[in-house]
């Protein structure tokens, strides 16, 4: 139990700090990684907790994610390397006043919330994941199936938003007469 | 009442927060999408947490686990796809030249 | 159709075609009057041979309207028509260079119509209405040529006189209709009763104001503004004779009391009239004075009792005062005005017409044979017969007088001096009227006897009557012939060339009051106007700053609201800029107000 507790706390902290990073390093690229780590200490969290087919799940699809991110801020950016120290923020008081608010509400909430008896023991992995696998061909089938038409969905919008067009709208004059 | 839980949740709290005001502070349009996956990086440490201390034998608190990180790689893929068609058009990710949604 | 009608229809279709057709006029006036006369003719024999034919036409509820003929207006109808047609005849003649031809016989012919009506009416309420319309015409007659100043003023002083007396004839008509419950003219002539000589004295105000008797002579004069043929027919014969015949139909209802005020006014009349007649400078004028003076004898003539003489002499008159005014239109075609002055010499230029005019002079001053000889004859027998025979006969006998002198002052005046004569248009037909109106007044004496058979009464003769009537005639030509007038009258001649007005005369008694009073009522009848208006005006001011504070209110209301609306909406638009953080902003503001107001909720329940 305290050990859990310790990792818990360890990989919260690790997770807030690398979240923190984020947002305080000039270099996009250092962005992308410090998020990268931040959400692979969310997966050790999940880990900690017991919840090794998330926690592995989280560890690999962020890592997945957050190096397609990494690239794209190196072709976005202007200055993926930082080094021009240009302020890449706005409306930085309100932001900072709502999130602190954001996270004290939360916190208090949390704080003071009563959650009522706490389980001490889970089940363990193997069973867990029989059990989720049960969940989502069973019960849950129909928001799974969702999800996944929703993933295939935005994957097909987003290679249209993306791919170049390369012919003018039809009506429009193709022979542009020079100017 | 067990620490860890608390623990926990104070940790989604704070990435929450923390995404909240990455998410209106930054100007790129990536780095807002960063601040979003922090804010549900937060919700999905407070759902495990829940999870796992509360009920750990509703599954479908894990499903919802799964949602969210659907949802997440929607985001990003949706997001990629804006960036990527805004980029062509305009040479930069910039949000704060994009006033093209003004009413 | 019986002559009755016809009478009274013949005259009216003419009145009412002429204006319709607008062509033919003369012609058709001529007409419709010489038809009349046919029909009063043909009525008066039926009358003579014991007839008493009367029309029952509706009229108001309880009071039918009524023709009646007996001897007596069968009579006057013949007259009325015998005049009218004769003088229709000589104003075709008179009229044919006036453009307004149409309007005049119109209204002649209305007249004729009216006049006989008024003759033959058997009720009061039919005698009102035909009273009314011979003033009416009268009225419009005068003004005929009303573009001049003096015939509308003239037109006016003439309807406003007899309007006025005419006042007495309603309240006459009235008391009458309630004293003998039936508004026939017949019941109530038998009534009798209290209420006649009240009845009696305003029945003389009414005739007062109609013949033109003293005080009410002066719009008489005046009237001959209007033209010639009206002044004969209208002012001389028919509408001034309505008052006399008014009085000689009501003879025999009226007391002591009341017959020995129309006596008086009567003789009275027929005195200052003849003097006013006797200092005129104008031939028509001269003429009119003397037809109120001759209506004095008629109603002294009644006052003594005997209507059948005052009828004779209305006959008479009737005849011979339109033969004189047929030869002044004559002179003043000849010579373009009345005026003496311009006149001087006229009768000798126009022998054929002055003896004409001679002929009905002296028929007027009573010299035998002719007919003025014995209608005159017959109103001093009856004045020196009647109870005030010490007040009406010297009066009588003063008319007859002054009557020689003023005949015999025009007489000479016509025939003395020269002037220039000019042709006269139509001088064939105006000498035609004037031929059978001479012959009429010169033959009629013969007819007394008839007319006397007729109505069953003896025409009042007298030897003393005869040679005092003789005398005043012959004494009244000589000196009107002889002596000049200036010296005739003395003192009182400048005075009755202004028409023996007393103390300013009606003007000052009556005019003036009630010109004072007037304006009067008419400055507060204009403050009234002003107050009205100004009250009206408040209301218009305030309903305007009701109505534009109600739009300034409830328009402002609107306006505000819809201002208010747009300013939300252009504040709503600045909120959407498009820039995504400022809408993540928003919606994270958002999202707090909704943990704000779902924490409320938690906290209150």
């Amino acid at each position: 139990m305290l050990a859990q507790a310790f990792f818990v706390a360890v990989f919260g902290l690790a997770a807030i700090g690398f979240g923190v990073a984020v947002f305080r390093t000039s270099s996009m690229v250092r962005s992308a990684l410090a998020l990268l780590f931040s959400q692979t200490a969310i997966g050790a969290m999940f880990l900690a907790m017991q919840t090794e087919f998330l926690g592995v799940l989280q560890i690999m699809m962020m890592a997945t994610e957050m190096s397609i991110m990494a690239i794209f801020m190196v072709m976005f950016m202007m200055d993926p390397g930082g080094l021009g120290g240009m302020d890449m923020t706005h409306q930085k008081r309100f932001s900072l006043g709502a999130g602190a608010g954001a996270a004290g509400v939360a916190i208090a909430v949390a704080l003071l919330a009563d959650w009522g008896p706490v389980t001490a023991t889970a089940p363990d992995a193997g069973q867990q994941t029989r059990a989720l696998g049960i969940e989502l061909l069973g019960r849950s089938m129909l928001i799974f199936e969702t999800a996944g038409v929703t993933i295939l969905t935005a994957m097909i919008a987003a290679t249209a938003v993306a791919i170049p067009v390369h012919k003018p709208a039809p009506g429009h004059n193709d022979q542009e007469t020079p100017e | 009442m067990t620490p860890v839980l608390i623990l926990a949740l104070l940790t989604g709290a704070v990435l929450f927060g923390v995404g909240v005001y990455g998410a209106l502070s930054q100007t790129n349009l990536v780095m807002i999408m960063m601040g979003v996956e922090l804010i549900l990086a937060g919700a999905l440490v407070n759902l495990v947490a829940f999870w796992r201390f509360l009920h750990p034998e509703v599954y479908a608190g894990q499903m919802f686990v799964l949602v969210v990180m659907t949802v997440m790689a929607v985001e990003m893929a949706v997001g990629f796809g804006v960036a990527i068609a805004r980029f062509r058009v305009k040479g930069s990710v910039e949000m704060e030249e994009a006033g093209d949604l003004k009413g | 159709m019986s002559p009755l009608a016809l009478t009274v229809l013949a005259p009216l279709a003419a009145a009412v075609t002429i204006p319709l057709l607008r062509r033919g006029a003369p012609g058709l006036a001529v007409g419709g009057a010489a038809l009349g006369l046919i029909a009063s003719v043909w009525l008066l024999a039926g009358v003579a041979g014991g007839e008493t034919p009367a029309l029952v036409l509706p009229g108001l509820p309880g009071m039918p309207l009524r023709l009646a003929a007996e001897p007596l207006t069968a009579l006057l109808a013949v007259v009325v028509a015998t005049v009218g047609s004769l003088v229709l005849v000589y104003a075709v003649g008179y009229m044919r260079r006036e453009p307004g031809r149409v309007r005049f016989f119109a209204l002649m012919s209305l007249f004729l119509a009216a006049m006989q009506t008024l003759v033959l009416a058997g009720d009061w309420v039919l005698l009102l209405g035909a009273w009314e319309i011979i003033g009416l015409c009268s009225y419009l007659l005068i003004g005929f040529w009303f573009q001049r100043p003096e015939a509308a003023t003239a037109a006016g002083r003439a309807f406003l006189y007899t309007r006025s007396a005419d006042l007495g004839l309603y309240v006459a008509v009235f008391l009458l209709i309630a004293t003998a419950g039936s508004s026939e003219i017949a019941a109530s002539l038998d009534a009798g009763g209290g209420t006649t000589l009240a009845a009696g004295l305003l029945l003389l105000l009414a005739a007062m104001g109609k013949s033109a008797q003293t005080p009410l002579q002066d719009w008489l004069m005046r009237a001959m503004a209007g033209p010639t043929p009206v002044s004969a027919l209208l002012h001389s014969a028919t509408l001034v004779a309505a008052g006399a015949i008014l009085l000689i139909r009501t003879a025999p209802m009226l007391p002591p009391g009341a017959l020995l005020a129309v006596g008086l006014v009567g003789g009275v009349t027929t005195v200052v009239t003849g003097l006013i007649a006797l200092a005129e400078g104008d031939l028509k004028r001269l003429l009119a004075a003397s037809t109120a003076s001759q209506y004095g004898l008629m109603l002294l003539a009644v006052g003594a009792g005997v209507p059948l003489a005052a009828l004779l002499h209305l006959i008479a008159h009737a005849a011979i005062k339109s033969a004189l005014f047929l030869g002044a239109g004559t002179f003043q075609h000849a010579r373009g005005d009345t005026a003496f002055e311009c006149l001087r010499g006229a009768g000798r230029a126009r022998p054929w017409t002055f003896l004409g005019f001679t002929l009905a002079a002296l028929a007027l001053a009573g010299i035998p044979p002719l007919s003025g000889f014995f209608s005159k004859d017959a109103v001093i027998a009856a004045a020196l017969a009647a109870p005030g025979a010490a007040w009406l006969a010297p009066l009588a006998l003063a008319g007859t007088l002054l009557t020689g002198a003023y005949m015999a002052r025009a007489l000479h005046l016509l025939w003395r001096g020269a002037g220039e004569d000019r042709p006269v248009t139509g001088a064939r037909w105006m000498g035609a009227g004037l031929a059978g109106l001479v012959a009429i007044a010169v033959a009629l004496g013969a007819a007394f006897g008839a007319i006397g058979d007729l109505l069953a009464t003896p025409v009042p003769k007298g030897t003393w009557a005869m040679l005092l009537g003789l005398a005043a005639a012959l004494g009244g030509l000589a000196l009107g012939w002889l002596v000049p007038v200036r010296r005739l009258l003395g003192p009182l001649y400048r005075r009755a060339q202004h028409g023996l007005v007393i103390a300013g005369g009606l003007t000052a008694w009556i005019g003036r009051p009630t010109m004072a009073i007037a304006r009067g009522c008419e400055r507060l009848e204009r403050g009234l106007h002003t107050t009205v208006l100004g009250v009206g005006h408040l209301a218009l001011a305030i309903a305007r700053r009701v109505r534009s504070g109600d739009e300034r209110r409830i328009d402002g209301l609107i306006f505000t609201l819809v201002a208010g609306v747009r300013d939300l909406g252009a504040q709503a638009r600045t909120l959407q800029s498009g820039l995504i953080h400022r809408e993540l902003a928003l919606s994270a503001a958002g999202a707090a107000a909704l943990l704000v107001v779902l924490l409320a909720m938690l906290l209150r329940f």
